[in-house]
């Protein structure tokens, strides 16, 4: 059974965030907390949002598909 | 102008994770449509086998009850009623999975539209901005005394 897109998702952005976690110490200057406030806080939240909501759809297409089996 | 301290390999990996994610991201939108479509490919199928045993069923059990009523034979038809009545009740339920299904892809869709648009014009212009950054940096790196 091939992975749930949510999930493969949810795996990127763990990998993004920690990618944010270990630049974070290097780069501390008005421009970091520009790019995290205009850039980098609105995409981890966009994004965050998004796969909640694709795993909510992905969860109703297998209760679908699993409720109409006969 | 506001002096930039960074480490160039910290934003390079930070950069080259962004692009990832804008890869990666987008196929999983676009998978997430794929499912979608295939679980609706699937209902229809299944709305179409039981619609078709509806009406072979309703085909057979009206035969039953026309040789019952032209022979004067108290023939039992209650197997046909009762197929009838399955095939009804199951492709009401997949009905309503259809109907399900459709609201919350509506609903959906704004999301996938908005994310689509994060990644297609927000997030390049984060990457466009990282690597100004980078290009600022490694020029500073080349003029600085004894580098």
């Amino acid at each position: 059974m091939p992975a749930r897109p949510d999930r493969d998702g949810d795996q990127q952005l763990w990998l993004l965030d920690d990618a944010w976690e270990k630049a974070e110490p290097h780069w501390q200057d008005d421009v970091a907390r520009q790019f995290g406030t205009h850039h980098w806080m609105p995409l981890r939240d966009e994004s965050r949002l998004y796969l909640e909501a694709l795993g909510a759809m992905m969860d109703l297409l297998d209760a679908a598909e699993r409720d109409t089996e006969y | 102008m506001t002096a930039i301290h960074a480490d160039i390999d910290a934003l390079t990996e930070l950069r080259a994770a962004l692009t990832r994610f804008r890869y990666t991201q987008r196929e999983v939108a676009d998978r997430g449509g794929d499912a979608i479509e295939a679980t609706r490919a699937g209902l229809e199928a299944k709305a179409s086998r039981w619609r078709a045993r509806l009406e072979q069923g309703q085909a057979e059990l009206a035969a039953c009850r026309n040789r019952a009523a032209a022979d004067d034979d108290p023939a039992d038809c209650s197997g046909y009623a009762r197929a009838v009545s399955e095939a009804d009740e199951r492709l009401e339920h997949i009905r309503h999975w259809q109907q399900r299904v459709d609201e919350q892809a509506i609903e959906f869709h704004g999301a996938t539209l908005r994310f689509k648009n994060l990644l297609e014009t927000d997030l390049p212009r984060a990457e466009e901005q990282l690597a100004g950054i980078l290009a600022s940096l490694q020029a500073a790196r080349r003029v600085q005394p004894g580098s």
